[in-house]
């Protein structure tokens, strides 16, 4: 290739160019809002036509809280491992609210989210620790909140019973608000993974000190990241006590309920906008199928998917398509 | 408050100290060989601890009967784990992060089995020595003038603590004046330098994987004689602890992660005695963030592995 | 003293330690507008360190360091990118999971225009350095040369008026290095300032116009390059050791 710079176009005669690239944009979009749409038609029939709503509502759930968690996990590269304290948080702001408080559900449960967003706040220090570090911390913050809420006065928190406000609320209504802050979240991601905030974080993910000699504010990306992903959990755990009606302080602390989350999402594909929603999708599918089949075998089959993924997928379904061929790209957000 | 709940504390905490220290060890020397963080840490204890108990069931013997037998098919155990599950890793685009989940994928997948072996109750170990408790002192005017009280300490647990003293006096003595163990605290100290000098780093690894899980293993049974039953959902707490353990000694050095150990017991035991339950259970977690946050290379500095 | 009327960039002073190691002492170097300024020295020389310090990945110990009169002591990396400093690394630094098109977005990011114009600059940028046709593919499936192109491409999307280099040429083909040095000098004439580190004298000699020696942190010496050439100095640095 002898001097290649002759044949370089300059930058004014470029400048008509960028078409193709909008045409792209326009198939990524259409096939993701057409999922979008598949998915709240799809969903909203359920109680209709007296589907199985438990199985819907855990997709709805695990695709919301997969989603949450790709915003910081995918778009910034950290793992928080304690993600539930979030849910957590929601879940019991929520049912205090209702409860103590008598403020009516749909109200509660984004009161739950902005709490969510100030402990996001106050867990912001954690984001200056990288890799593991980040990952333990996270996990010992979960914990702290737990035995914290358990410390709680008893007319509050309802202690180791937990609480009940499944009199005040009503089920079909719970579901249809998973359906509501599941769409909300598919949103926000398409729109992040499109806005110049989401080619900050991912350019982070990739090479933070890069990205910081490019001109990107490492720690205020990383902020919003946190905020958004904390919000959006928060939200899920508010919903979720308002479709069960019932939780304590090990429900709504699962371990589990960050391990599906980060699970899910990286079955999809982390880092993408679409993987989530297809890491959940299969993953609850299978686990409906072999829970019928082996009830026993439950754990042990998500132990060995993650394992299993890690190893040979760590890309997920949408990353490793994409990576064997790269011009799926065009199609997947 | 009575003195000799102080006292029965500060002797608890020298007995799981002595645990939370050795389990801290052989995480810690995953985590610095191989940047392997092991999420399932405490099945690998809990394993120890099922075998013991297989043992002790079938045959009435004492459970420290199982020690030779457990290290012995944990450190091969731990090879083949190694080698099927860790070379795989360096290929993840964030290799100490996808361990973590891989091996909580692994820890899903060893509770699931022991429970399909062994049922999903607690078993009580009922092996008891003779005599039962020993008393180690009397403590006057214990329980008001004139009613003095004795404090008692099971043997079981005296048994544990000599039997796990001895243990990491041997693994002090291995890491530091034997050839293998100076290769190990090398391949901590810069995991390249130490292939240039001629040693193979795949099979020290898996050396190192093996030695820890069958150190692992060997915590789990000398964990039967301190709380002598066993849980198949007692391995999460023990990983939590561990890592709690060496995130205290510093990340990555079992020598540190013994000091940890006694420091995390003498702390859980007194707090057990001087809080409610839930505040108790927090006093680790909150040591551990704050020392992440504040002193992140540990509490006793890097000078504790030279 | 000063070999330039007009300097851009001024380090004066410059220490840096990391524990007991003095890994840049009293450094004082200044880079001209408008010129090539070389850094030579040996592996360990602080060369790096010293380019780390003035682009604020490492916070200097002592001294000042001054662009366009303005203070840079205490700012962030993205703070002097925004004033006018952008950088390449010794090893490129592509972000591997992005398109080419969103490598070169961002540095971008914080510029008025829309989207579509910035994908247009985008794609401009990628035809500067014969990587348009790769435009949708990620930065993982580079060459290490083509990696190296389009660093070299990213940075100019800051639209930075000094450039730290850190080794462009190091572990590049001869062609290429003919295409690299050809698009420095062009950017040159844009106006655009460098400071050019490398161990690879020929490429040094042949670009800067004033060359300051690097060993054990010091700068040794400086001067044209043919002072640099013959300078005894410089020879047993490289050779003496």
């Amino acid at each position: 290739m002898a001097d290649l710079s002759q044949t370089a176009p300059t930058a004014t005669g470029a400048l008509g160019r960028g078409s193709d690239i909008k045409r792209q944009r326009r198939i990524r979009r259409a096939i993701w809002y057409a999922l979008i749409l598949a998915i709240v038609i799809w969903c909203a029939m359920v109680p209709v036509r007296d589907g199985n709503l438990s199985i819907y509502f855990a997709f709805m759930l695990g695709a919301t809280m997969a989603t949450g968690l790709n915003f910081v996990a995918g778009f910034t590269g950290y793992m928080p491992f304690g993600y539930v304290a979030f849910y957590g948080l929601g879940s019991y702001v929520t049912g205090i609210a209702v409860k103590l408080l008598g403020i009516p559900v749909y109200l509660a449960v984004p009161m739950g989210g902005c709490a969510g967003i100030l402990l996001a706040l106050a867990f912001a220090p954690t984001l200056r620790l990288s890799g593991i570090y980040f990952a333990i911390v996270s996990l010992s913050l979960a914990i702290i909140l737990q035995r914290s809420i358990a410390l709680m006065p008893e007319e509050i928190t309802g202690g180791s019973l937990g609480m009940n406000i499944g009199v005040l609320t009503d089920r079909i209504q719970g579901y249809y608000a998973m359906l509501v802050v599941l769409v909300m979240a598919l949103l926000t991601a398409s729109w992040l993974a499109e806005s110049r905030l989401g080619r900050s974080l991912k350019a982070i993910r990739e090479d933070a000190e890069a990205a910081d000699a490019m001109g990107v504010n490492v720690v205020r990306s990383r902020l919003y990241a946190w905020l958004v992903s904390a919000f959006f959990a928060s939200l899920v755990g508010g919903v979720q006590a308002w479709f069960t009606g019932a939780f304590d302080t090990f429900t709504a602390f699962d371990v589990l309920v960050t391990a599906k989350a980060i699970i899910y999402a990286m079955a999809g594909g982390l880092g993408t906008v679409i993987g989530p929603v297809v890491g959940t999708v299969v993953l609850v599918w299978a686990d409906e199928l072999v829970w019928r089949a082996f009830p026993e075998l439950n754990s042990f089959l998500l132990g060995l998917v993650i394992a299993l993924l890690i190893l040979f997928a760590p890309r997920g379904i949408i990353g490793t398509l994409i990576r064997r061929y790269p011009r799926l790209r065009n199609y997947f957000m | 408050m009575s003195s000799i709940l102080l006292y029965n504390a500060l002797i608890g905490g020298l007995v799981f100290g002595a645990i939370y220290a050795l389990i801290g060890a052989s995480l810690n020397v995953m985590m610095g060989v191989l940047r392997v963080v092991n999420f399932a840490h405490g099945e690998f204890v809990l394993i120890g601890s099922f075998l013991a108990y297989s043992v002790f069931s079938l045959t009435g013997l004492n459970p420290l009967a199982a020690l030779p037998v457990v290290a012995i098919a944990m450190f091969f155990g731990g090879v083949a784990a190694y080698y099927l599950l860790i070379p795989r890793l360096r290929y993840s685009d964030d290799a100490e992060t996808s361990s973590f989940l891989l091996m909580f994928g692994v820890s899903l997948m060893l509770v699931s089995s022991i429970t399909w072996i062994y049922g999903a109750d607690i078993r009580p170990v009922n092996f008891s020595f003779d005599p039962v408790n020993i008393a180690l002192l009397t403590v006057e005017d214990a329980y008001g003038k004139g009613r003095d009280g004795k404090v008692l300490v099971p043997t079981a647990r005296l048994v544990a603590l000599v039997i796990n003293l001895a243990i990491i006096a041997a693994m002090t003595w291995f890491i530091y004046r034997t050839l293998p163990g100076k290769a190990l605290r090398g391949a901590i100290m810069n995991r390249d330098a130490i292939q240039v000098v001629g040693i193979d780093i795949d099979r020290l690894s898996a050396n190192a994987f093996g030695l820890a899980a069958a150190l692992a293993g060997v915590t789990g049974v000398i964990l039967t004689l301190v709380i002598p039953s066993v849980d198949p959902n007692g391995g999460a707490p023990l990983t939590l602890f561990a890592f709690i353990v060496i995130v205290l000694g510093g990340l990555g050095h079992p020598i540190g992660a013994l000091l940890a150990g006694m420091l995390f017991g003498m702390v859980e035991q007194f707090s057990n005695v001087l809080l409610p339950q839930s505040a108790a259970q927090m006093v680790g977690f909150v040591m551990l963030v704050a020392v992440v946050m504040f002193k992140p290379e540990g509490l006793f500095g890097r000078k504790v592995m030279r | 003293m000063s070999w330039t009327s007009d300097p851009i960039l001024v380090v004066d002073g410059l220490v840096k330690r990391f524990g007991g190691n003095v890994a840049v002492n009293q450094a004082t170097l200044e880079v001209g507008r408008g010129t090539i300024v070389g850094l030579i020295g040996i592996n360990g020389a602080g060369k790096s360190t010293l380019m780390n310090c003035i682009a604020g990945m490492y916070r200097a110990d002592e001294g000042r360091v001054e662009f366009d009169g303005q203070n840079l002591i205490g700012l962030t990396p993205h703070e002097i990118a925004a004033a006018g400093i952008g950088r390449t690394f010794q090893v490129p630094r592509t972000f591997e999971r992005l398109t080419l098109i969103d490598n070169l977005m961002i540095p971008m990011l914080n510029r008025p225009e829309s989207e579509d114009e910035l994908i247009a600059l985008a794609e401009a940028g990628l035809a500067e350095v014969n990587l348009h046709d790769l435009k949708m593919n990620n930065g993982e499936e580079l060459s290490g040369g083509q990696q190296k192109l389009l660093e070299l491409a990213r940075v100019m999307m800051l639209e930075p008026k000094l450039i730290l280099l850190d080794e462009p040429f190091a572990g590049v083909n001869p062609t290429l290095c003919t295409l690299i040095t050809d698009k420095i000098l062009q950017m040159k004439e844009a106006g655009i300032s460098f400071l050019l580190v490398s161990h690879d004298l020929t490429s040094i000699y042949r670009l800067s116009d004033h060359i300051y020696v690097l060993n054990q942190g010091e700068v040794i010496c400086e001067g044209g390059v043919d002072d640099i050439r013959d300078d005894p100095k410089v020879v047993e640095a490289y050779l003496g050791g």
